[in-house]
């Protein structure tokens, strides 16, 4: 039954989706006012963050449309990693698709993939899980392919669409035969009658299932189209896509998993083990190589992927809240230090050897580029660090072999991390400048939003206490 | 609260210097940062008098809670094994300031970079907790990679890059054992909560104690880890050698004193021969290596290294003569390589080369620089009289008390020390000066603010020679806790 609980609960997604069109009415009823559609896409951003603080501090709590929908402190702090990046997102978008043109429907589209994203956290049926990725994934194809002046862009859509239909197919299929063997799509229904071991077709089920969310997650050995489609994209939508999407996937991966497969946490558990170990070593492998600043961060966005998934694998005997906290804190973590590093390359450029010189022409962006590339190899004080530290932290307390061979794994990454993220500074500092290094024009709002970032993951270190209180009320179960 | 004030005083500074207007003229910045580098420092003095028998007074120390659910707490205090380096980092941070007359661009960054790395070394002598001591000990790093990739010589590249990694590795395997125990023993990461290694099985605190002591050991570094250090230090401009030689190595030692020992007793004594074989490898490699080098710079590099070795054989001797050494050799050792390596900037400026072969009668146009080049060398050999005897002395008769092979061969590497330094200083100070080398005949005396730089380290080895009860008052009674810890266990 649909009550007034029941909007105040969908309050966040309905103001989003409200913004999202409102902005693309006017796109099409005035379209030159590129300043309105994007101050109002920001406004509507901030109004879903807010609306969902103030969720968040009245502990607001329900299950809606028969319990396929609940709202809880869980999807609620997804809910706001999801607001806030796509609130930057539409801040360091504004300039670029205003030139372009497109403003009101590159900015109604990452709105529509906030609204999918925040969604989805909240799923607690399969079938809902299905539609609200999709709602969110489909999108961001577009966005992708959204750079017409870049052959690159309508590349990587291309790549990401294919690879990424194949994907929700696969997970499509996943859920259907889970649905089959457990009769049910609903969470606690499939828990209560996967109880003992798993039927053969159960377990086709929920690999297909974790394969299609590998896609999702860009986890090796299913994230061939990361590379392609974060360099195609223009920088702002590579920036929103590499975590608010991501963030809402591996919060709804961790519900289907605690909530409706406990009894079957020794195998994919095990599954989370080698995805993260191989993502790990693959994702920064291949950022070793590369030299282009926009590859390098889709591939380090794979290895993060990687150490999240890590934490994944410590959810079994004594780590399981460990290990889910450790997910809420690596995503907070990473929404600051991830988005200021795309953001960087707005402003200076995606080829390696256009940061040489940087800290002599123009050394305030330089220093924040040092503070994104420190916390992304997790060098204290900043924000990485605290990620690294739960999931670590999470994998000795789970206590099995395997974990413990997890935490070496991560250890092993951090430092195999360091000369890729560091070949930057490298460049930045030690190398004399090019002869053009002048400033772009007119990119107030994107500096704007690196210095926040950059200033968000400096202090981190002193709302980290807070945060993880914060985790601890919002973890599963 | 004086010393969360001191900690972080220095970042105020580094803000500072970034805030000063770009056309700001050197000699103004120059002042700025000795206003900010000062303040530190008096208050370090200041905490010397008024507190030195109470280092646990209320007003010198903090704790709250952090992150509760992990039991990470912000604690910071001091105590007799930290504050000889406590102090001694505030003292070289200044005198760095001092003795940066060889960094002429991007003055006002360099000062910023250098108040950020004081802050890290502050603080990991005062924290007492692990997590946040490893954040402290994590907090150089950047600064320091910085200081030598920026303003380095031309091959400051590759060493600034090969630090950074062998560093990196060596902290994030201390980290892990860090975890290990702190998780293992609660989670609690307090130090003082730690003391002794708690219920910890004998296998365990092996176990942790192996990766904290790797790590530890790349830092200080132990002569089989040390391959990253020597580029370094002789690519580093003079100024950052200051802080590179006489602190940055004690962030290992210390730990060593602080946490690798006390807290895990069991764990640490297998290792503790082989720390104290290191030690004394540390001492004769130094100076078997320092004998054949044609460069001032790598000489007194090499010592450096070498006389670190004397701070391991302390720690491992495990009784309190040797513990007391170790302790005081930190800042000892401090005093003494800060001093060489401002006198090696200060000659290799005048003569236009650091090779050894090239210098020559030094005394007769820089009686002064010549004079305390001298009293440095000497001091690195352990003459007595000065600072360097007492604790290296002392270390020997307490390595020798535990493991007399390992105290033997220390105290062999002091004749062979002094065979090197002796041998340098007849080749440099004095003799005839070379013909072909005319800007030394017109070579002039250390002006008024090199003097500056290094009088106060001289004198304080003067100083600490002949009362070293100043500082071992101090330490005493950590070093008592420490034995407890040990005994106890």
């Amino acid at each position: 039954m649909v009550t007034a609980q029941t909007f105040v609960g969908l309050l966040p997604e309905i103001l989003a989706f409200l913004f999202s069109m409102s902005v693309l009415m006017i796109g099409v009823f005035s379209p030159r006012s590129t300043g309105l559609v994007a101050g109002l896409a920001a406004f509507g951003a901030l109004a879903t963050f807010v609306t969902t603080v103030v969720l968040l501090l009245t502990r607001f709590e329900g299950e809606f449309f028969g319990g396929a929908y609940v709202v809880d402190d869980f999807a609620l702090y997804f809910k706001l990693i999801v607001a806030v990046s796509a609130f930057f997102a539409v801040l360091a978008a504004a300039r670029w698709s205003g030139r372009t043109g497109d403003a009101p429907e590159y900015l109604t589209l990452i709105l529509s993939v906030a609204v999918g994203a925040m969604l989805l956290v909240s799923m607690r049926d399969l079938f809902g899980v299905f539609v609200a990725i999709e709602l969110a994934t489909i999108p961001s194809y577009a966005l992708v392919a959204f750079d017409r002046s870049r052959r690159e862009s309508s590349e990587g859509g291309m790549k990401y669409l294919l690879t990424g239909v194949l994907a929700s197919s696969v997970l499509l299929y996943g859920i259907v035969l889970i649905y089959g063997a457990a009769g049910s799509a609903d969470l606690a229904e499939i828990a209560g009658s996967f109880t003992g071991r798993l039927t053969p077709v159960a377990l086709l089920g929920l690999v297909l299932l974790i394969s299609g969310f590998a896609f999702k997650l860009s986890a090796v050995p299913f994230h061939f189209w990361t590379p392609d489609a974060y360099q195609g994209a223009p920088t702002s939508a590579a920036a929103f896509l590499s975590v608010a999407p991501k963030a809402a996937t591996f919060a709804i991966l961790l519900r289907i998993l605690l909530e409706g497969m406990p009894a079957a946490a020794p195998t994919w558990t095990a599954v989370m083990a080698f995805l993260a170990i191989l993502t790990m070593f693959v994702g920064n492998l291949f950022a070793l190589r590369q030299r282009n600043v926009r590859r390098m961060l889709a591939y380090s966005s794979v290895a993060h992927s990687g150490y999240i998934l890590a934490a994944f694998a410590a959810l079994q005997g004594a780590g399981v809240e460990r290990a889910v906290q450790a997910v809420l804190i690596y995503m907070a973590a990473y929404l600051v230090m991830n988005l200021g590093a795309f953001f960087v390359i707005d402003l200076v450029g995606e080829e390696a050897k256009t940061y040489n010189g940087l800290f002599k022409t123009r050394p305030g962006v330089a220093l924040c580029m040092v503070v994104f590339m420190a916390a992304l190899v997790g060098i204290p004080p900043f924000s990485g660090f605290f990620g690294k530290l739960w999931v670590i932290i999470a994998g000795v307390e789970a206590g099995s072999a395997v974990t413990y061979v997890v935490v070496g794994t991560v250890v092993l990454n951090s430092v195999l991390s360091v000369p890729y993220y560091f070949g930057i500074i490298r460049n930045m500092f030690f190398e004399e400048p090019a002869t053009d290094a002048a400033e772009p024009k007119g990119v107030g709002a994107v500096k704007f939003s690196v210095y926040t970032l950059a200033i968000a993951t400096t202090v981190f270190i002193l709302f980290v206490g807070p945060l993880a209180a914060l985790a601890r009320i919002s973890g599963l179960g | 609260m004086i010393t969360t004030l001191t900690i972080f005083l220095p970042l105020a500074g580094a803000i500072l210097m970034l805030l000063l207007p770009r056309v700001t003229d050197e000699r103004t910045v120059r002042y700025w940062a000795l206003g900010a580098a000062a303040v530190p420092f008096l208050l370090v003095v200041y905490v010397y008098f008024a507190h030195r028998g109470s280092l646990d007074a209320r007003s010198l120390t903090q704790s709250f809670d952090w992150i509760p659910s992990l039991g990470i707490g912000y604690r910071v205090g001091l105590d007799g094994l930290g504050f000889g380096m406590f102090f001694l980092t505030a003292l070289l941070t200044l005198i760095a300031v001092v003795a940066s007359w060889d960094i002429r661009e991007n003055l006002r960054q360099y000062f910023a970079i250098l108040f950020i790395a004081e802050v890290g070394m502050l603080g990991v002598f005062a924290a007492q907790d692990l997590v946040l001591f490893y954040v402290f000990f994590e907090i150089t790093l950047i600064p320091m990679y910085l200081m030598v990739g920026v303003w380095g010589d031309e091959n400051r590249r590759p060493a600034a890059v090969k630090f950074f990694i062998y560093t990196f590795l060596g902290s994030t395997v201390m980290l892990a054992g860090f975890l290990a125990l702190g998780i293992l023993s609660g989670p609690n990461f307090s130090i003082a909560a730690l003391d002794g290694g708690g219920n910890l099985s004998r296998a365990a605190q092996i176990g942790i104690a192996a990766p904290i002591l790797f790590g530890l050991l790349v830092k200080v570094p132990a002569v089989p880890l040390h391959s990253w250090l020597l580029d370094v230090y002789v690519s580093s401009p003079t100024s950052t050698n200051v802080v590179l030689s006489g602190i940055l190595p004690k962030l290992g030692t210390y730990g060593l004193i602080k946490i690798a020992v006390p807290l895990l007793p069991q764990g640490v004594e297998p290792f503790l021969p082989l720390v104290a074989a290191l030690g004394a490898v540390n001492i004769l490699y130094g100076s078997f290596v320092a004998f054949v080098q044609p460069d001032l710079k790598a000489l007194v590099a090499y010592s450096s290294i070498g006389t670190l070795g004397f701070i391991l054989l302390g720690i491992s001797s495990g009784n309190a003569v040797g513990l007391n050494g170790a302790v005081m050799q930190q800042v000892t050792h401090g005093l003494y390589s800060a001093l060489l390596f401002i006198l090696v900037g200060i000659i290799a400026a005048r003569a236009g080369t650091r090779r050894i072969s090239e210098l020559g009668g030094l005394a007769a146009r820089m009686p002064w620089a010549g004079g305390l080049l001298v009293l440095g060398a000497l001091a690195a050999m352990g003459v007595p009289g000065l600072a360097v005897f007492v604790s290296e002395f002392m270390s020997i008769m307490g390595g020798y008390t535990a493991f007399p092979v390992q105290g033997v061969l220390a105290a062999v590497g002091i004749l062979t020390g002094a065979m090197y330094l002796l041998y340098m200083l007849r080749r440099t100070v004095f003799g005839p000066i070379p013909h072909d080398r005319p800007e030394l005949a017109k070579a002039t005396d250390a002006g008024p603010i090199e003097m500056a730089a290094i009088v106060p380290l001289a004198l304080l080895l003067v100083v600490l020679g002949v009362f070293p009860g100043l500082l071992i008052g101090v330490q005493q009674p950590a070093v008592e806790t420490v034995l407890a810890a040990i005994g106890g266990s």
